[in-house]
């Protein structure tokens, strides 16, 4: 017999649902001693020594096996039955007809449990509406059993048909009563630790409420008197009480507390009543107390939830990092979270009222639910700029309007900083184009300016045995001579005006720079699934530098190496950017795992033009390198002999000043040469 | 080029550049000066005698060899021919390390004639002075060589200083035979004070001591 898989709802919470449990001997052997004994000892006014008596929990037994194990205990409960027919009753009808009852009333009930499990049954009644389902099913199936075994004995000649129908209502109410007392409690079983914590808080008003059902079972039974069974309505009074303090476990408890009473009673006391009179009343009480536990409970649990979902709220108005407002359907504020009274300056102490058109003076809730962007304004007058979202509230609530408001000043403005950074790297990179283009331009036509002037000037030359004739020769080749070197002079400056740019020189945090660099690059990176490594060391000697000219650079670098890669397999999408220093200088490493560069093109590679790129200029590098070099630095290109890929190097002397000067003194010596 | 040619004074132009080598030779030979031209650094060296005078006028930037290579292939050549580089303007830091080098001059595209021709007439200049310096050093080594041990030795002790007496006693004959090594060392020497003496023994090779 495998240990398995009946599981039958996810909700299962009961030991008794979680699975058809494995059952061996001793478990058989328990179930079926416990069955006898328990029928021997409610053996009580039976009819014509027949197994029908008006309180049979032995069959709440029958069930919570069932429940436990399954349709497999079917067998075992009909032998329980047929057993303790022989053994407690002595086989007072037909052996047959004891035999074929025994398996109807072990069909009955595994039907009932197979039911119940359908349902999710066992677990704690939560609602009315599961304690009528179980109180409908149990007595449903009862009737059926009773009905079945009162004629199983009846055809056995055991039972006159005249006392037939009252067998069966005896029969069944012993039933319904000992199943309705017992299984529910059952359901709690695996709850008793948390019920004996509340008991021990309600002690004093648990043993108040024992000592009333004592004293009103005492005036029922105990005062000797006939007509007792008018008196037992009193017991209404505390079983009601018990149930609305402690709930379905209550209820059930006070069931079993007075249906042992009873038992006690009639067994004891001579004037006890006929015990199934008591029983339709005890069963009526039952039913009553379970009905109003579960109502009670369904209250306790919704209040809970109520609580719960309560508390959460007020955490979470008081954590938002947005001021969260509810607004009357006349424009008046009903609260305030502790934000909206951060971010408005409102004093929640001073009660004045506030309409919302003074803190959002140029909003209007017109529709039902919106987003928008607009200014917000403080007590104190000052204004900011805002986004606020806001709904209608449904029906039960008492504002009318929930309206979001989030204070955007620190966006704005990060917003506004980075458009301006970015315009001046742009303005920055446009000029070093600029420069690069006409250095590479002036270089280009200085070359025909000076083969004109050398031609010109021989010109001249050629032209003297003719200067005797006519003046205008000489003069005009002279005009062209000057022409051609205002040309040059126009390049010349042109040239200058670009390359003696002032440098500035102020403090560079690098690695600050390499990490604003690369967030700018996060977007990029991400989309073509890039792996960028960025090894910065601790310590940095202080550099002095222009910040904007080496953003350029590494930006630059950084676009260069993700187009690299980019064509690559994504395993080789990496690149890797490194900082690491000398005593004179600090080298910034871009090195990137992309097809490398060509060695023929690698000899001019910083020449402006040359691109390896369909849509390139061929200036990025160029730049960089003009950039740097006038800096006293330098740019320079590794290639990458393991990895075949390029790795270009920003050199950065640590006093470019000194470098500077070094490059002013050889000029002033050049040129007095 | 002709191979009599070969000795004049001539300017070796290095340009890749075809119009800017020709428009400078043309203005090179109406100045009245001998040139040559070469596209590439790597044509002039592969051409190169050693007989060759003058100066080298050589551009800076250019495909394959550079100026700088250029430059130092002649220091490791031991070719002592006076370089002017061509330089373009801003071309800072090469016209720096060019100078550093050892160049003798620059010349800033576009190059005005009359400076032209004076840094050439210069750079012309220093290499034959250099040259004479050179054979006249050679001739009187030549000399030098005509002279016997003992002559030899009297130019050198008159060109520390020393009385006929004492060199006498240091050599060991008398003065009067000092007096005719003497006589017999100016007369092969074409020396007539001396002064003349103590100049060409303190240029002359220490043979002995």
């Amino acid at each position: 017999m495998n240990r398995a898989a009946l599981t039958l709802s996810s909700s299962a919470r009961s030991w008794l649902r979680i699975h058809d449990y494995r059952f061996g001997l001793p478990i058989a052997g328990l179930y079926f001693l416990a069955y006898v004994l328990v029928d021997a000892l409610s053996y009580v006014q039976p009819v014509l020594r027949l197994d029908i008596c008006p309180w049979n929990p032995e069959t709440a037994l029958t069930l919570a096996f069932l429940l436990a194990v399954g349709p497999r205990g079917l067998p075992l409960t009909a032998l329980a039955a047929f057993t303790a027919e022989g053994l407690v009753h002595g086989m007072p009808a037909p052996w047959w007809a004891l035999l074929v009852a025994s398996v109807w009333i072990a069909c009955g009930y595994t039907a009932l449990a197979l039911i119940m499990r359908r349902w999710g049954l066992p677990h704690p009644i939560e609602s009315p509406a599961q304690a009528m389902r179980l109180a409908g099913a149990v007595m449903l199936t009862s009737f059926a059993v009773a009905v079945g075994y009162v004629t199983l004995v009846t055809l056995g000649g055991a039972l006159p048909r005249s006392l037939a129908i009252g067998a069966i209502a005896r029969y069944w109410v012993g039933d319904v009563i000992g199943i309705l007392t017992l299984v529910p409690l059952l359901m709690y079983a695996d709850r008793w630790r948390s019920g004996l914590r509340a008991l021990r808080r309600g002690l004093p008003i648990a043993a108040l409420q024992l000592g009333v059902v004592a004293l009103t079972m005492w005036l029922i039974f105990g005062l000797n008197q006939s007509d007792q069974v008018r008196f037992f309505y009193l017991l209404f009074v505390p079983v009601i009480w018990i149930t609305l303090r402690w709930g379905v476990p209550g209820a059930i408890l006070s069931a079993l507390a007075i249906q042992i009473g009873v038992i006690i009673a009639v067994q004891h006391d001579m004037h006890a009543p006929e015990l199934v009179d008591l029983q339709f009343l005890l069963l009526t009480l039952s039913l009553t107390a379970l009905l109003l536990g579960a109502v009670v409970t369904q209250r306790a649990d919704a209040l809970q939830r109520v609580a719960t979902s309560e508390a959460e709220q007020r955490a979470l108005l008081a954590t938002a990092p947005d001021a969260v407002l509810t607004v009357s359907s006349r424009g008046w504020l009903c609260s305030a979270n502790p934000e909206a009274q951060r971010l408005f300056g409102i004093d929640p102490l001073i009660g004045r009222e506030r309409a919302l058109q003074d803190l959002l003076p140029s909003f209007e809730l017109l529709s039902a639910h919106g987003r928008a962007a607009i200014d917000g304004r403080r007590i104190d007058g000052s204004g900011f700029p805002a986004e606020i979202a806001w709904a209608r509230l449904e029906a039960p609530a008492t504002a009318e309007y929930l309206v979001i408001v989030r204070d955007v000043t620190e966006r704005r403005r990060a917003e506004v900083q980075l458009r301006e950074r970015e315009r001046a790297l742009s303005d920055a990179m446009r000029f070093a184009v600029a420069g690069e283009l006409a250095s590479a331009l002036a270089h280009e036509l200085n070359q025909p300016i000076t083969a004109l002037v050398s031609y010109l000037q021989a010109c001249g030359i050629l032209a003297a045995p003719l200067a005797a004739q006519d003046t205008r020769l000489a003069l005009t080749l002279g005009k062209a001579t000057h022409e051609a070197h205002r040309a040059a002079e126009v390049l010349r400056r042109l040239r200058d005006f670009y390359r003696n740019g002032a440098i500035k020189r102020e403090p560079v945090q690098l690695s600050a720079l390499c990490r604003a660099i690369v967030t700018a690059f996060h977007e990029r990176l991400q989309c073509n699934a890039i792996t960028l490594a960025v090894k910065l060391p601790a310590v940095l000697p202080s550099l002095q530098s222009d910040v904007t000219q080496l953003e350029i650079i590494l930006h630059n670098l950084l676009a260069n190496a993700i187009d690299a890669v980019c064509q690559q397999p994504v395993d080789r999408r990496r690149i890797e950017l490194s900082v690491d220093s000398s005593t004179t200088a600090v080298m910034v490493r871009v090195r990137d795992a992309g097809p490398g560069i060509a060695a023929e093109v690698a000899h001019k590679l910083f020449e402006p033009f040359v691109t390896t790129k369909m849509d390139g200029m061929g200036l990025g590098l160029a730049i960089s390198r003009s950039l740097l070099r006038a800096q006293g630095g330098d740019l320079l290109y590794e290639p990458d002999a393991s990895d075949a890929g390029a790795c270009f190097i920003v050199h950065l002397p640590l006093d470019p000043k000194a470098q500077a000067r070094k490059v002013a003194r050889i000029m002033s010596c050049g040129e007095a040469t | 080029m002709r191979r009599s040619d070969v000795n004049d004074p001539t300017v070796f132009v290095v340009d890749d550049d075809a119009a800017i080598r020709d428009a400078l030779s043309l203005l090179i030979s109406l100045k009245g000066l001998r040139s040559a031209v070469f596209a590439t650094a790597e044509d002039f060296l592969n051409t190169y005698c050693a007989d060759w005078r003058g100066c080298l006028l050589t551009d800076l930037q250019m495909p394959g060899m550079q100026g700088l290579e250029l430059q130092r292939t002649l220091a490791e050549r031991a070719i002592a021919l006076p370089v002017v580089i061509l330089t373009a303007h801003g071309d800072v830091a090469t016209t720096r390390e060019a100078l550093k080098n050892g160049a003798l001059d620059f010349l800033e595209k576009p190059v005005d004639d009359d400076v032209l021709v004076d840094v050439l007439r210069n750079a012309i200049h220093v290499d034959e002075k250099r040259h004479r310096a050179a054979d006249e050093h050679m001739q009187a080594l030549e000399r030098f060589a005509r002279l016997t041990p003992r002559e030899q030795a009297v130019l050198q002790l008159l060109a520390d200083g020393l009385q006929h007496r004492d060199i006498a006693e240091r050599l060991k004959i008398s003065p009067r035979t000092v007096e005719v090594y003497k006589s017999r060392m100016m007369e092969k020497l074409q020396l007539r004070t001396l002064a003349d003496v103590v100049r060409f023994g303190s240029g002359a090779p220490h043979s002995t001591n």
